[in-house]
């Protein structure tokens, strides 16, 4: 058995008389932080959808941990729910639940841990996703988008997920706070042993924490790999992705790391 | 995966304790877990050895330090001994974190009597709220009345379509069968009398007076009021309204007047409209039942009705609508920003403007009263 846990095979994907994807496939092994990048409409947000079972592809085949996310069983595809997570963009948090209840209620519902534990769990998974002990008693609607973020990531924490999809983690923070959630992301991956894929338009996030880099364009994997190495390709779009970058540090008079 | 149930083993000897742990150590199996640590009692220093140790999480190590501190071992000193590097890192990220995992002190719930001072005072401030925006509604009233430039009008009919035409099938339904009932229950009693034709006196008071006043205005109150907060609510949960302001407009002039000003005249008409179909309704039943002809029915409410009474159930309908308007328009401006409270707002504006209509009707009564009207 190879270690793929995240499998996307020949997936098409027709939005009216548009066609989103047109053979997209790639395969992410365990521990890998992936990013998954591509001009708007070229349908990443749509793809990370398919992969975790929203949204059905009109072909192709998406494996999460081993299980056909779209020809498995209802049964076997809840179990695959519980050993991934997933942070939308806005963190998609229960408005009428305080923080606290939000993490708890994936763990009540699936794994509901002895009594003496769950208030600790909580905090742990606070702790975790990098919010201070104090946030749990807060509602949603009180918390800045970061900490919005943040409590996201830590209910999707909750279940100890395998993998985790993050949908555009830093996009609306301010630069500090990004960079402190790029490392949040990484510390996932290296001292928790998640896989993470995250869809992000942050050139810092791809250029200093990500292992791999997808490249969507024209419905097709344009480029698959090492950050370094995807920088390098020819392409007209990716030419001009990375352009961006090296006038901003030529500007600044630095260099990338 | 084929995982062995998690289990632990301690050992002690004269330089201190080892616990040897086998299995899988995971969320799901956090009961087994906790049930063997909590009966341990260890003292002095203590050793973890993990190598049969399958896999552990940051939940399971979250639980295997919380026991061994309760069981009386400082985790500082816990060493660890054959853990996989991966291990090795979760119980290590776990333990740092252990400080910030004590469960935080909870706000005390208020007493009783707290909470109904409370909950008077929120009754206060919505209703000196209400209060306030009716004034600056009849003060935008006044600034379109001087200046009729700034009446929206196209916002204006747009809204009339839904508040007023668009309820026309629910209202004409709604009265139609009032109408069936009454006349019905009426005829029931009246024909035992043989005062058959009393019945059309009856209808005819109670619908135009009473019935299709208030009825239509619980309708609109349900339909109109409750969309009104809504779609405000939403306007403003997406920053449309700051957005209308910032472009210069007044939100008052924009959203509000048109709403009001079209339930106001909306909803006379719907209660005319209200007061046919009930007379229609008792019509029909008339015929069958005791034995009215239309002919006789309409002759007889000719003399039976007098206009007066008409004339003040139509006279109620626009003060109803100003207030139904007034307390949709309220809740939806003043909802907070997150999406719960456009739902909560609209539950309440219901409730709100169904009980201010039973009231002013009360009131209305009174009055009415007084005036030999």
């Amino acid at each position: 058995m190879s270690d793929n846990v995240i499998e996307v095979d020949d997936i098409v994907t027709h939005l009216g008389a548009q066609t989103i994807h047109n053979g997209v496939r790639f395969a992410i092994p365990r521990g890998t932080l992936a990013a998954m990048i591509g001009g708007s409409g070229t349908g990443k947000s749509v793809l990370l959808r398919e992969i975790i079972g929203l949204q059905r592809p009109s072909a192709g085949h998406v494996r999460v941990l081993g299980t056909d996310m779209w020809h498995s069983s209802a049964d076997q595809i809840a179990g695959v729910r519980r050993r991934f997570g997933m942070m939308f963009q806005d963190g998609a948090l229960f408005s009428s639940l305080s923080v606290a209840q939000n993490v708890a209620l994936p763990l009540i519902e699936h794994a509901p841990p002895p009594q003496e534990l769950l208030e600790p769990l909580i905090q742990l998974r606070l702790a975790q996703a990098g919010l201070p002990a104090d946030a749990g008693a807060k509602m949603p609607s009180e918390l800045s988008g970061g900490m919005r973020k943040r409590a996201a990531i830590a209910r999707a924490l909750a279940l100890e997920p395998e993998i985790l999809f993050l949908d555009e983690p830093t996009s609306g923070l301010d630069p500090t706070t990004a960079r402190g959630f790029d490392r949040l992301v990484r510390s996932l991956v290296d001292d928790l042993g998640i896989t993470v894929l995250l869809v992000t338009h942050d050139l810092d996030t791809l250029l200093t924490v990500t292992d791999r880099l997808i490249v969507l364009q024209e419905g097709l994997v344009l480029a698959d790999g090492p950050v370094s190495e995807v920088m390098h390709v020819d392409h007209p779009w990716i030419r001009s992705y990375f352009s961006i970058r090296t006038m901003v540090t030529a500007a600044s008079g630095s260099e990338v790391k | 995966m084929n995982a062995e149930p998690c289990s632990c083993h301690l050992t002690a000897s004269a330089s201190g304790a080892t616990l040897a742990l086998t299995g899988a150590w995971r969320i799901s199996t956090l009961s087994e877990g906790w049930r063997e640590l909590s009966a341990l009692r260890i003292h002095g220093p203590l050793v973890i050895d993990g190598s049969a140790l399958q896999s552990l999480d940051s939940a399971a190590a979250l639980s295997l330090l919380r026991a061994l501190s309760a069981a009386g071992v400082d985790p500082g000193t816990i060493a660890l001994n054959a853990f996989g590097e991966r291990h090795r890192r979760i119980f290590d990220d776990v333990r740092r974190r252990l400080g910030s995992t004590e469960p935080v002190a909870r706000r005390a719930k208020p007493r009783w009597l707290a909470e109904v001072g409370q909950k008077t005072v929120d009754l206060g401030s919505v209703l000196s709220g209400h209060l306030n925006f009716l004034g600056a509604t009849l003060s935008a009233f006044g600034e379109a009345a001087l200046q009729p430039r700034r009446l929206r009008l196209k916002e204006l009919t747009t809204q009339f379509e839904q508040v007023c035409l668009n309820a026309v099938p629910v209202v004409t339904l709604v009265t139609l069968l009032i109408g069936v009932t009454i006349a019905y229950l009426l005829g029931l009693q009246a024909e035992k009398y043989g005062a058959n034709i009393f019945v059309v006196d009856g209808v005819g008071i109670g619908m135009t007076r009473e019935f299709a006043p208030i009825i239509v205005a619980t309708i609109i109150a349900g339909r109109s009021g409750a969309a009104f907060t809504a779609q405000l609510g939403a306007m403003r949960l997406t920053e449309e309204i700051d957005a209308i302001r910032t472009l210069g407009l007044p939100p008052m002039q924009v959203l509000v007047v048109p709403r009001v000003l079209a339930l106001m005249l909306a909803l006379p008409l719907l209660v005319f409209v209200g007061d046919v179909m009930g007379i229609i309704g008792a019509m029909l039943v008339a015929e069958p039942m005791l034995g009215l002809t239309p002919t006789t029915f309409l002759e007889r409410l000719r003399e039976a009705l007098d206009i007066t009474h008409f004339w003040v159930g139509l006279g109620k309908a626009p003060v109803f609508a100003l207030f139904i308007a007034v307390i949709g328009c309220r809740m939806g401006m003043s909802v907070e920003r997150d999406t719960r409270a456009v739902g909560l707002a609209t539950t309440s504006t219901v409730v709100q403007s169904i009980v201010a209509v039973i009231l002013l009707d009360a009131a209305f009564a009174v009055l009415f009263q007084e005036l030999g009207w």
